[in-house]
Order: structure tokens, then sequence, then C-alpha cells
């Protein structure tokens, strides 16, 4: 019981020297605190799956629409575009408003995410300050009730892409890679700025203006083939950018998506993800005061 | 000759207080504290408010890490108990209870298992379904007290917890805490009231300004606190 077995039978205990407290350090790893690790994940992915149905609840509480809000809101936004792209500048590019929200559906579910994430560890100050809950809870929290909310989203997306006169193809079942893809990449960014955040609280700002001009730079409004050549390789580099890409060439083009590229990105936001997880795990003493300090 | 659960030399703790961009000053909370904790006996810690106690149960609590000094846990777990943890007001009594309980660290089959006893102790009945914004202050504070009164840590760590809801549940809650201290339940309390820290306690710790004023019996360092703040 409690988050507070860090000092686990087996670990074997190491003074420092004076000043400093007693660390812990793992020999060997017994079988049974293999055992207590792994309670105490399945600890956490119980309280990260509760309390993210706790906020949604909470959230559609506040409505009168409640859970209405999860439908109502994207279709808006979506009319709100077919009515500007089909309907008044009927004419424009053949197929604007599918290949508008081919790019930004994907595009407003990163933004949303990250800027979400960015003070989430500030904002659990009250829970931190009285338990010793795993800090990655904070960042993990936002970013699942938005994926919640998101998978909805591309539900609507693929309804509105029948209804406009795209038949759907085997190629449509590509867009669950592409959603796990991006749903590590916006993890690993998520983390990243919100570990940050604590020790510079100013990058608030800054992660909007980022946004701001990674938006321009992801190709949402305009296709990869108007940057020019020589500077593809660039362009592409901006995950974000590439996914979109692949987003397109899976349901409005037939196309498989490019595999290696997604392995790429996959890789790469593992990777971070992983040194996010590990370094607010052995710092959490440091958030803590950091988030008392500022 | 009582087994130690937790020592505490010369544990010094301060904040970077920020001026400017650059510029930055350290705001000493606690500085030069020592004390032993024992198994099995019930420590209050009496000061003014600022004195450092709240900092000081979350050191105790592994939650802060002191700048100085030396710390070392004879125990496993140590629990700071602490009402409205994460209480949200548009969720009903029994899903924030829950939360709590996952939040203090029970798996969700716990959680779930002490509900009955929590909505019993809080004497809630039907309300406990009810979204938490509907509830009194006192129905509020019942709540927590139950929640948090499952805990069964090795050491139990408490702020200010007594003295919730009406004279009947304060009557309750104290009860529900006297068991526990006389369970062998090794428990650090802060509180204002002397009176509490009488009943309840074995020895006590006072901390003045972030200073050890003094420690020792009950009775002894109660009577030199309250000739300090009445002075």
């Amino acid at each position: 019981m409690g988050w507070n077995h860090s000092i686990l039978p087996g670990d074997v205990r190491v003074n420092p020297g004076p000043g400093k407290i007693f660390k812990c350090r793992s020999a060997t790893i017994p079988a049974r605190v293999r055992k207590a690790r792994f309670s105490r994940m399945n600890k956490f992915w119980q309280l990260l799956f509760f309390k993210v149905k706790c906020r949604l609840k909470s959230e559609a509480s506040t409505s009168y629409l409640n859970y209405g809000w999860w439908v109502v809101e994207p279709i808006l936004h979506m009319a709100a575009f077919y009515f500007v792209f089909a309907v008044l500048m009927n004419g424009g590019t053949e197929n604007f408003v599918v290949f508008l929200l081919c790019g930004l559906i994907p595009w407003l579910w990163f933004n949303k995410s990250v800027s979400n994430a960015t003070a989430s560890i500030r904002g659990g100050y009250s829970i931190m300050m009285q338990t010793r809950v795993p800090i990655s809870l904070f960042p993990a929290e936002i970013v699942t009730q938005d994926l919640v909310k998101q998978l909805l989203v591309f539900v609507l997306l693929l309804l509105f892409l029948f209804l406009y006169g795209n038949t759907p193809t085997v190629h449509w079942l590509a867009l669950a890679p592409l959603i796990l893809v991006q749903l590590v990449l916006v993890l690993a960014v998520s983390f990243l700025v919100a570990m940050l955040e604590p020790f510079l609280p100013d990058l608030r700002y800054l992660v909007q203006t980022g946004l701001m001009l990674m938006m321009f730079g992801s190709g949402i409004f305009y296709s990869y083939d108007l940057i020019l050549p020589e500077h593809r390789g660039m362009f592409f580099l901006n995950p974000m950018a590439n996914l979109i890409k692949n987003y397109r060439e899976v349901l409005m083009y037939q196309h498989w998506p490019d595999w290696v590229a997604l392995a790429n990105i996959f890789l790469f936001s593992i990777v971070v993800l992983g040194l996010c997880v590990l370094f607010l795990q052995k710092h959490r003493t440091t958030y803590a005061r950091l988030v008392l300090e500022t | 000759m009582q087994a130690i659960a937790i020592s505490v030399q010369n544990l010094g703790i301060s904040y970077r207080k920020r001026l400017s961009l650059r510029r930055s000053e350290p705001h000493v909370v606690l500085s030069d504290v020592s004390f032993d904790l024992l198994k099995g006996e019930t420590l209050g810690i009496v000061g003014r408010n600022g004195a450092g106690k709240s900092t000081l149960l979350r050191i105790l609590a592994r939650i802060l890490k002191p700048n100085k000094g030396e710390i070392a846990w004879q125990v496993q777990t140590v629990s700071l108990l602490s009402l409205n943890l994460g209480l949200d007001p548009n969720l009903s009594g029994v899903d924030n209870a829950i939360l709590s309980g996952l939040l203090l660290g029970f798996n969700r089959k716990e959680a779930e298992q002490s509900l009955p006893e929590i909505i019993a102790f809080s004497e809630l009945g039907e309300a406990a379904y009810e979204p938490v914004r509907t509830y009194s202050s006192g129905m509020n504070a019942r709540l927590g007290f139950s929640i948090a009164i499952n805990l069964q840590p090795d050491v139990l760590l408490i702020d200010e917890i007594l003295g919730v809801g009406d004279a009947e549940f304060q009557k309750k809650s104290s009860e529900a805490l006297q068991q526990k201290i006389n369970s062998d339940q090794t428990v650090v309390l802060v509180s204002h009231n002397a009176t509490q820290i009488e009943a309840l306690c074995d020895r006590v710790v006072w901390i003045e300004n972030g200073r050890l004023m003094a420690v020792g019996a009950t009775g002894k360092v109660l009577e030199q606190y309250e000739k300090c703040i009445l002075a």
C-alpha cells in the first residue's frame, strides 16, 4: 500500500556520506522487488485511467450538452470550413475542404495536447505536496484525456470523407498505425515541454510561439509540392509535416503511408518519451521544490 | 528503549526566493532540527503559523528533500494524511473517494473495498452519490477525514486534520484517531490545539521560526510553549 515503496525489501541501502540522504540502489532484482515494481506500474495505470474518466465526467457535467460537445464541437468546426471553402470559395482547388481537414485535424490534436500539457506539472501542485504520486501522471492524464476526444473526431472525419464522396479503401486501415505514431509523438513532445516548464516558467510563451511557427511549417494549408525540391528534406524533418503528408496519402490518394518515415518518428519519440519519464522519476523531489519556489 | 522509526539529524531546508531574473535569496524554513521518532509513539509538533511544521511533515513524507542534514527511515511506508486530496467538486463523493484512494497509492480493488466503510463513517448516506459541490463544508470535511483515516502506513503524518465537522463528528474523529494511536501506530501530529496534543501525544517537538526550541515529554514542552506564546 502507498506510493512509498521506494525502499523496497531487497534494495541495498548505501550511505553516501554526511549531508546526504540515504539512497537505495538495487544490486540484483529479486522476484519480490520485481513484483512490487509491477504492482506500482499497475497502480499507476489504474490511477491514470480513473483520473481521466473523472476529468472527462467532471468536464462534461459543467455544460448542458454534456458529452454531446465531443461530437458537436468538431462538427461545428468542419461545418465552418465547409461553408468557407466549399460554398463561399466554390471553385478553388478541387477537394480543398478534404485536403484541409486531413491536415488540420491531426494538427489541432498535436497543438491542443502540447499546449494543455505545458503547465501540467505546475497544475498538479496540490496533489504533489500531499502524496508521492509519480509526476508522469500529470502530463499523461492531459494527453489521455485529449486522445479520447480525438478518436471521436477521427471517426467524424471518416464520416465526412464518406459523405463528401470519398469511397473508403483498404488504405484507410493505415489510419490506425498513423494515429498510434502521432500519439507517441504527442506524448513525447508533451512530456518534454511539461518536464522543462517548472525550470523555465517562461517556456509557456515560447511553446505558443513555437506551435504557431510549426503550424505554418507543417503544410496544413498547402501541399508539400509547393516546397522547393532542395528544401523538402528539411521540411519533412518536422514530424508533423511528415505525418500530415501521410494522412493525406492514406485518406485522399489511396496510397500506403511512408512506413520508414513512420518508424523513424515512432522510434525517436519513444526514446524521448522514455528519457523524460526516467528524468521525472529520478527528480520527483526536485519538481516538488521547483513548483513550490516559482 | 524503543526502536527508532525515523531519525532526523541537523535537518535544514531553504527555498530560493526569486527577486529578479538573476538574483535570488534563500528563504530559510528550517535549520538545524534534530529529533528521533520512535516506533509506536505519537509525536506532536507545535509552533506558530509559518514555523515550518508543514514543511517538516513533507520532508518526513519524502515529498521534499532537505538541503542539509541527514534523515534515516527505518520504516517502509510513511503517509501524509490530508483532507481534500484532489477533491473535484463536480464529481460524486464516491468517485472522489476512489480517486483519493488511488492517489494515496491504493490499487483500484482496495480503494473500492474501503468504500462502504468510508460512506458509513462519513454518515453521508445517499448524498455520497451526489456531486461534492452540493455538500456543506461539514460534509466535505467528513468525507475527507473518512477517506484519509483508512490509510495504514508504518508512520502516519497528520497535519491539522482534527476539529473538522460538527461537535459530534469531532468526537467521532478523535476517537477514530485515538484508536489508531492505541493500536501501536506511529503517528506524527501537527496541531494548534494544545488540549488535543496533550490528550494524544507521548512527546512533543516545538519549532519556532524554523528552529528547534524543545523536544521532550508532552507536559513539559507544552508548558514552555504556552508560556512563550502568551508572553
